[in-house]
């Protein structure tokens, strides 16, 4: 099975792994003109040398032959050495913590054919080529797979699984996610209108106070302009003024309504999209990632982006706005005094930046040492028994009072930090001011050098006042980097999931199923979750309608893997499975899902009522079929002794049930909705006895004339299947009735049969 | 029960043989053995663990010093390999990215990059030192802080005390 390399894990590889991202080009032609035209199927690097140093040593398998390449000495192409797969008789692979060593041995007694050390980052590669050499040894083959992918897939994945999203272009992210604001072009649009509106009302007033000083109070004061005239002007003006704030005001009102509103839209917009494409998503993204990061995704990242685009997006580029605008009205009032504003700006700018820099690994020490501290809140809460058990309080305590110290410590170096650089910047800015006063009060006075500009009264009056608008742009620009990572981060993870391809992926014109029979036949299956390792292996049955088939055998054997390809949760990567002739890939999943119905060992029940848990697979069942489903399942007595009966909360925040309760809960959902075809995964092994006389009652009647496959821990319950299969390291070893596997002394079946026999008769 | 170790230990060869690996020989019975410290911080000297092919134990070490000395010279070739770690001489760079922090160092080895989860900080190590696990399960060790060059210290200044 070829399957597509991924060009993030190309990048992947590039940036983070300084080794080759495939096999050269080179070496691969080489080594097959040595082997004689056969093809190098998978490959995988030894970076360890026999010294232990770093190395490149290429391990490359083929169908009859095996090559190990190192570069020669001198710059000389690689040295081979070419191995019959034929030689070698056994794989023996060593782990160490970080250096793992797989020999290949040939005849007992005689030197290893090779010996290869790895660390761990080269392990899933390398596993792949043990895993076939070894199924060989076994007489097994292994479908050839991809070498390039699988190479490249192993050697990605602890990096992928770590990293949202790896890209270079932090811009394009940004970009991407302005792209949700396209639907709302108009109130973008109102947005930052009344954007560039606060910016210019706000340069106003100082310089209508700066005119009203220097052509009214002065003219006036002088004599020059009559009081009457002087006090119609005035009036104008700081009615002018008044009208200013008003506007200015109404603009801001109309900037944060239009943009927080745009922001809960656009969030709301992520968080339906996220989840939407969640339930698209297969079983094997929810088992790779941590339910609390998906969940912070769909809530706190999507809220953080809220913050971006109501608030951070414009307040950066309103601060860009204000400062060019002060630097354009500075410099036009008076040149001079202006460019001893303007020039440290970009400084100050420089110096908040620095400041946030030094901040941030304050910061990330503090949080360091706050994660030790809950470290021990997450380690004692749980384990209060046992501290207590072993009088371990105080301790325990002191363990805590140590950690505290430290954390408020590092806090408190991060006060005395910002506690001082922001009075150094105040008086940083407050040493401009003074500065101009210093050149401008000769100016003001007249006293300066002949041919020196005077100054009026009132330029210098706006100039102070556009001076105090200085430090919050500033302030703003210098934490322009973090408000931009913390959104990019935010993006980052959430177009992670957007961008990720479900597994399980429906054909163009799926054939739609209103009926099935639940004629079930698995035809040379073979499946893997991960790489070339199968976990099922060329298996083959077939489930006649109304038939109840059981699967048993060790843990880890492939039960649930079968069960979970039945419920087409994953793709075969080998041979197919069809229900009523039809290939499994072929059919509208929705419509084949509607017909089956899954019992699991740990029934999920959602926060909601019984009955509502009873009804999650048919939404508008009438009372009476809930009730019907319950008694069926046996649940109907203890729902009733419930105070609230099946109105009774259950799931996560509501009542707590026991495990068999539970079950019948399950039980019930399933019988209400009439699955043709049924699935049951080890659906009685975490009860008692006696629960599990109730659980099996509420199967036998679940399952009469419906097909069934039944995964059972307890063999005695599966006395009345119609026939038994044993799946044993991805194979059914053996099957028959119970009657039949118990007549063979020497099988699987009898032995973990009498096992529980002993058991059950020891207890 | 040191005493009963002790006389399991002088009982007990161990030799390298040609097929690359160690074998442990006792009481008549033999077996390819893989090593692993049980305490390969604290007391990295003491109580070596032999593990058969079904890993389970073939044979418990607690002092190495009771063995002969082809075997223990046998036992320290072997365990070469099983405590190999990566042995940081210098930090080149360090970055925080999205959800991991990207490091590249110098080790006695070569020079290695890897990343590690950013919420995963290098921790003490009882003998000493400091140990760093990244994203792929690999272990990399500064064996003291203090040694490593200025830059280096500063860019840990904010993952070691």
């Amino acid at each position: 099975m070829n399957r597509v390399l991924r060009q993030t894990d190309l990048e992947i590889i590039r940036r983070y792994t300084r080794q080759p991202d495939r096999l050269p080009a080179v070496l691969r032609r080489a080594i097959e003109d040595e082997w004689g035209g056969g093809a190098v199927q998978l490959y995988a690097l030894a970076d360890l040398d026999a010294s232990m140093r770093l190395a490149e040593i290429w391990l490359c398998l083929g169908e009859r032959k095996l090559a190990i390449a190192q570069p020669a000495a001198g710059d000389t192409g690689y040295r081979l050495k070419i191995i019959d797969r034929e030689q070698v008789r056994a794989v023996d692979e060593r782990r160490g913590l970080s250096c793992n060593v797989l020999t290949l041995l040939g005849e007992p007694g005689e030197p290893a054919l090779a010996v290869l050390r790895y660390t761990h980052r080269q392990r899933l590669a390398m596993e792949n080529i043990r895993f076939v050499l070894e199924e060989a040894l076994e007489g097994r083959s292994v479908p050839g797979g991809d070498g390039d992918f699988e190479y490249v897939d192993g050697l990605a994945k602890p990096i992928r699984e770590a990293q949202a999203l790896v890209t270079r272009q932090e811009m394009a992210v940004l970009w991407r996610l302005l792209g949700y604001l396209r639907p709302y072009r108009k109130q973008v649009a109102a947005g930052l209108v009344a954007a560039v509106f606060i910016t210019l009302l706000s340069l106003a007033p100082p310089l209508i106070a700066g005119r009203l000083i220097d052509r009214v109070v002065e003219p006036v004061q002088a004599g020059t302009l009559s009081l009457a005239a002087g006090s119609r002007i005035a009036w104008i003006a700081v009615t002018a003024m008044a009208l200013v704030y008003l506007l200015k005001q109404l603009c801001s009102w109309i900037r944060l309504r239009v943009m927080s509103v745009l922001g809960e839209l656009v969030a709301r917009d992520l968080r339906t999209e996220l989840y939407e494409h969640l339930q698209t998503l297969s079983l094997a993204f929810f088992s790779r990632k941590k339910t609390g990061g998906l969940i912070t995704r769909v809530s706190a990242d999507t809220d953080r982006l809220w913050e971006f685009l109501a608030l951070g997006a414009i307040d950066v580029s309103l601060a860009i706005l204000v400062l060019i605008g002060l630097a354009c009205i500075l410099l036009y009032l008076d040149w001079r005094l202006g460019l001893i504003m303007i020039l440290p700006v970009p400084l100050l700018c420089w110096g908040i930046f620095f400041h946030s820099g030094r901040l941030k690994k304050r910061f990330l020490r503090a949080w360091r040492k706050w994660s030790d501290v809950t470290d021990v809140l997450s380690d004692t809460i749980p384990g209060m028994r046992v501290v207590k058990a072993f009088h371990q309080e105080a301790r325990e305590t002191a363990r805590f009072n140590r950690r505290n110290s430290l954390v408020t410590a590092e806090f408190n170096r991060i006060h005395a930090q910002w506690t001082s650089f922001w009075p150094a910047l105040l008086l940083v800015i407050h040493a401009m001011t003074v500065t101009v006063w210093v050149f401008a009060l000769p100016r003001l006075l007249g006293t300066g050098d002949v041919g020196s500009a005077t100054l009026s009264a009132g330029t210098f009056v706006s100039f102070l006042l556009y001076m105090t608008m200085f430090i919050a742009p500033v302030e703003t620009i210098g934490q322009m980097t973090r408000i931009g990572n913390r959104a990019t981060s935010s993006a980052h993870r959430v177009f992670e999931v957007l961008d990720t391809e479900p597994e399980v992926v429906e054909r163009p014109r799926p054939v739609r199923v209103d009926t099935i029979r639940g004629h079930v036949r698995f035809e040379n299956v073979t499946f893997g979750y991960d790489g070339v390792r199968q976990v099922i292996r060329d298996v083959g049955f077939e489930v006649l309608p109304g038939e109840t088939v059981g699967l048993v055998g060790p843990s880890g054997g492939g039960k649930s893997t079968l069960v979970n390809l039945l419920a087409r949760f994953f793709d075969v990567t080998g041979g197919r499975i069809t229900v009523d002739g039809i290939d499994l890939r072929d059919l509208e999943t929705s419509s084949y899902r509607r017909q089956i119905g899954i019992v699991l060992q740990d029934p999920y029940l959602f926060y909601g009522t019984v009955a509502e848990n009873i009804r999650y697979g048919v939404p508008e069942a009438s009372e009476q079929e809930t009730v019907e489903a319950a008694m069926a399942a046996n649940a109907h007595d203890f729902v009733c002794a419930l105070e609230h009966g099946y109105d009774t909360l259950v799931g996560e925040r509501g009542h707590t049930l026991s495990g068999g309760e539970r079950q019948r809960i399950s039980i019930a959902r399933a019988i209400l909705r009439n699955p043709t075809l049924l699935m049951l995964d080890e659906a009685t092994s975490s009860v008692d006895t006696q629960t599990e006389r109730k659980i099996q009652d509420a199967l036998d009647r679940l399952t009469a004339g419906r097909t069934v496959i039944a995964i059972a821990h307890r063999l005695s319950t599966l006395h009345k299947a119609d026939r038994i299969l044993v799946v044993e390291d991805g194979k059914i070893t053996e099957q028959g009735t119970h009657r039949e596997l118990l007549e063979n002394a020497a099988s699987t079946y009898r032995r973990l049969y009498d096992m529980q026999r002993d058991l059950a008769r020891g207890a | 029960m040191s005493t009963v170790l002790q006389q399991r230990a002088a009982a007990l060869l161990l030799e390298r043989r040609s097929d690359g690996r160690l074998w442990a020989i006792r009481d008549g019975e033999s077996s390819a053995v893989r090593v692993a410290r049980c305490f390969p911080w604290s007391a990295p000297a003491r109580y070596i663990s032999l593990r058969d092919d079904r890993r389970k134990e073939f044979c418990l070490i607690a002092e190495p010093a009771d063995l002969d000395e082809p075997s223990r010279q046998a036992l320290e070739e072997s365990l070469i390999e099983a405590d190999f770690v990566l042995r940081i001489e210098a930090i080149v760079t360090l970055k925080e990215e999205i959800e991991i922090r990207s490091w590249e160092v110098e080790t006695a080895q070569g020079r290695r990059s890897f990343q590690t989860k950013r919420d995963d900080w290098p921790r003490s190590v009882p003998g000493g030192g400091v140990l760093i696990r990244d994203v792929a399960g690999d272990l990399l060790h500064i064996a003291d802080p203090e040694q490593l060059d200025a830059a280096s210290r500063d860019m840990l200044s904010a993952l070691i005390d």
